[in-house]
């Protein structure tokens, strides 16, 4: 008897515990139920696996660009080796952030090879137009686009193809004119030899509005060797007709001579300037980039969530009612079943909810609408061992044992079958949680840790408020363990 | 109240019954495979196969206008010039016309964007807070793909191996005979759901038939546990004794059945509706797993 209070004891400090848990750490919410937008990013390598170095760099600059971004409450967590998981939590457009973290950023210095000026400045006046057309295909586009304008760019396209002796292989004129833009820019690049100053010398980057006109500009401040490096470069083309061109992502965004004054120093001070007409948006993007360093992998998004903040709650709501319903109607047919005994059942399913809870809060958990049906699904399951129990009562009561004895051996004859009854189902739990996507976790997280909880409340706790009950005379006649009619035969 | 369910003189009735539902799962798994557009034994979501799926409400002062989709896939056309985009777009009215729901191939989030400015434009206003946008790339979807059917098989082995050191041959052999009729008809079902109601199977549908897979053996074991413990006894002969011990189980497992499927239940009235095919498939695993647990995997162990 004392060890049965002991236990009452134990159950009611749990309870109070998690109660106190749930008040003081609030659970965590998915963002299928909070509302906005989950990235999954992946690392693309040619050959062979990606190593857990390189998982940690690439982790660490998107880490450094999410930062400044601004973007707040963002949380981000690597999964299986090869891919990164991004959430921004809230109304945030995740555009701006699959734009900014999608890019390589290599960023490269590169002088001008000898005599090609010429070759130079064709390609230069080829990529304004190729530009140009661009603009308009996006300008007629938006503007419900008539056939022949489309024709008139799908003609220059033709000259210009001609002219460099290219013709691309695209199907659609959009994707035919990035596609000889990106030939452009590989012909702009390839008149250029690498030098030894890339984005790994910068220290910071800044960006600033030009004084003569709204266009932007972005400022790179390098490190002392870089800074070295650079005047060593600048005074090697200074005077020449050499230009000297910065090269992101293997396009150069500018590209600029170097004045005859700095023939003996090179520009020293260490910083530089990038104005390739910029505006507000792309020179902050460029400078997130800069500041967080080059990728060392690119990375592709592969997929993209987005819930709105109103459908979150919603989502909360339908949960909700879907969780109270299922309690209460399996408490009702419990109740209609087992009298007292599935009174007691929804007791320890009461407790069963708190203990679920409060562990979510614990570990933590974080709650999401699969998470939610696998805790709903195992309020059904918990109740089985309930189940499974009464029956072995009932059928020691109809052989007509004493309701002590019954409820004792109930107890210990249903516990094996209990237990191994629920290891198949911890076993699908297990591999879900080990291969499973980060959606599919939640509801294996949920499901085993109510499957391991339940065990205990449908063992212990049902037992120890059972014999609390029976302690009570008036709670002891058989009638209120079986139905009427069948206690009769 | 006994329950006398006659499994030995019915035991006939049963077999075919079951290898009824075995064979119309596989003319709907032949069928999908062979006869539908996507060739596939079911048709694959977008989880598996990549694309950009799109749901959002409208703001309308009281009822919406009604709309045919036919109207604002013209008005999209005008727009959007890709035509590969345009041609595999499918666009659907739900809620009186307020949810307006778009299947398309995979979108950058560019596209994406564009896409809703310009539904915004025709249809619109739209209310962005009730926005429920998905974009998957192909080859995440192929990587999925791969790890669903691992998981199920790691597990399945995993069971298997769990029933087989647990029971002797016979009683594994039964067991895991029943378990697979169960996952091969809930993926019958799903096979027909997609040929006549072009339903899509997700990742979810992989974990409901991991759950289904362990929750039906539970059932079984428990059955044949019943059935051991009997003969142990040895009151009557070998056939009595088993229809004798499902009588004796039957209650218990039935009630373990409903109150497992009263929470499912709920979630398909009143969960959100990303759960509601999720849920009936776990329905469905769960009332085919009670009836092979409670019917079949016995009827299989009757001696002729």
């Amino acid at each position: 008897m004392k060890r049965r209070q002991g236990w009452l004891f134990f159950i009611i400090f749990l309870l109070t515990l998690s109660v106190y848990l749930l008040i003081n750490y609030p659970l965590q919410l998915g963002l299928d139920l909070q509302g906005g937008s989950q990235l999954t990013l992946q690392i693309i390598k040619e050959e062979g696996k990606v190593t857990s170095d390189e998982l940690e760099a690439v982790n660490s600059v998107i880490d450094k660009r999410v930062n400044n971004l601004g973007v707040s409450e963002s949380n981000l967590q690597t999964l299986g080796g090869d891919q990164l998981i991004l959430e921004l939590p809230g109304e945030q457009n995740p555009l701006v952030a699959s734009r900014v973290l999608g890019k390589t950023a290599l960023l490269e210095f590169r002088t001008q090879k000898e005599g090609t000026s010429s070759d130079l400045k064709t390609l230069q006046l080829q990529r304004l137009s190729i530009k140009e057309l661009i603009e308009q295909y996006s300008f007629e586009e938006k503007n419900q686009n008539n056939d022949n304008f489309l024709k008139v760019i799908q003609d220059d396209l033709k000259d210009i193809e001609q002219e460099l002796n290219y013709s691309s292989t695209s199907n659609d004129l959009y994707g035919k004119l990035i596609e000889i833009k990106k030939y452009v820019d590989k012909e702009i690049t390839n008149l250029f030899i690498k030098t030894d100053l890339s984005g790994k010398d910068l220290i910071n980057a800044g960006r600033r509005q030009e004084q003569t006109n709204s266009n932007w500009e972005v400022l790179l401040t390098f490190s002392n060797s870089g800074g070295e490096k650079f005047a060593e470069i600048t005074k090697s083309i200074a005077g020449t007709n050499q230009l000297l061109a910065i090269i992101l992502d293997g396009e150069s965004i500018s590209e600029a001579s170097v004045g005859n004054q700095f023939a003996s120093t090179g520009i020293t001070g260490g910083s530089a300037t990038i104005s390739g007409n910029f505006s507000a948006e792309n020179a902050r993007e460029l400078e997130v980039q800069l500041k967080g360093g080059s990728l060392p992998l690119p990375i592709e998004i592969v997929e993209t969530n987005t819930i709105g903040a109103l459908l979150g709650s919603k989502n909360i709501l339908k949960s909700l009612y879907a969780a109270i319903s299922g309690l209460i109607f399996v408490g009702i047919f419990m109740i209609f079943n087992y009298r007292i005994l599935g009174f007691v059942s929804v007791l320890s399913l009461v407790l069963y909810g708190f203990f679920n809870l409060a562990l979510y809060s614990l570990i933590p958990v974080t709650l999401t609408l699969p998470g939610i049906s696998g805790l709903i699904l195992s309020i059904g399951m918990a109740v089985d061992a309930n189940i499974l129990i009464f029956e072995r009562i009932r059928e020691e009561l109809y052989e007509g044992n004493t309701l002590t004895r019954s409820i004792d051996s109930g107890f210990q004859r249903a516990n094996s079958s209990i237990v191994d009854g629920h290891i198949t189902t911890l076993l699908s739990c297990f591999v879900l949680f080990l291969l499973g996507t980060n959606f599919v976790k939640g509801f294996a997280a949920t499901l085993g840790i109510g499957v391991l909880i339940s065990l205990f409340t449908s063992l212990n706790c049902s037992k120890t408020i059972l014999r609390f009950f029976t302690t009570y005379q008036s709670l002891r006649q058989k009638n209120l363990y079986l139905p009427k009619n069948n206690f009769s035969n | 109240m006994k329950y006398n369910l006659e499994l030995i003189k019915n035991k006939r009735k049963i077999i075919s019954f079951s290898t009824f539902l075995i064979l119309l799962s596989l003319l709907g798994i032949l069928y999908s495979t062979f006869n539908t557009s996507y060739k596939k034994p079911i048709n694959l979501g977008m989880d598996f196969v990549g694309g950009n799926e799109l749901r959002i409400e409208r703001v309308c002062e009281e009822e919406c206008s009604n709309l045919s989709p036919d109207s604002v896939l013209e008005n999209l056309r005008e727009i959007s010039s890709s035509k590969n985009f345009i041609n595999n777009i499918k666009l659907q009215f739900q809620n009186n016309n307020k949810l307006i729901s778009i299947r398309t191939p995979y979108l950058s989030i560019e596209e994406s964007n564009n896409l809703i400015t310009n539904l915004d434009n025709i249809i619109g206003p739209l209310n962005y807070e009730s926005k429920d946008s998905r974009l998957i790339g192909p080859k995440l979807g192929k990587r999925l793909l791969t790890n669903c059917v691992t998981s199920l098989l790691v597990s399945l082995f995993a069971i298997s191996l769990y029933i087989t050191i647990r029971f002797d041959k016979k009683y594994a052999l039964f067991a895991l005979l029943a378990l697979f009729h169960d996952l091969l008809i809930v993926f019958g079902i799903f096979s027909w759901l997609g040929i006549i109601l072009s339903v899509e199977v997700n990742s979810l549908f992989a974990v409901s038939l991991l759950t289904i897979a362990g929750y039906s053996v539970n059932d079984t074991v428990v059955i044949f546990d019943r059935i051991r413990e009997n003969l142990k006894l040895k009151k009557e002969d070998y056939n009595e004794t088993i229809q004798l011990s499902v009588n004796e189980s039957f209650r218990r497992t039935t009630f373990t059945s409903i109150t497992t499927l009263i929470p499912l239940l709920s979630i398909i009235l009143f969960g959100s509706y990303s759960l509601f095919w999720f849920s009936l498939a776990l329905s469905l695993g769960i009332i085919v797993g009670s009836y092979s647990s409670i019917l079949l995997a016995p009827s299989l162990l009757l001696k002729d």
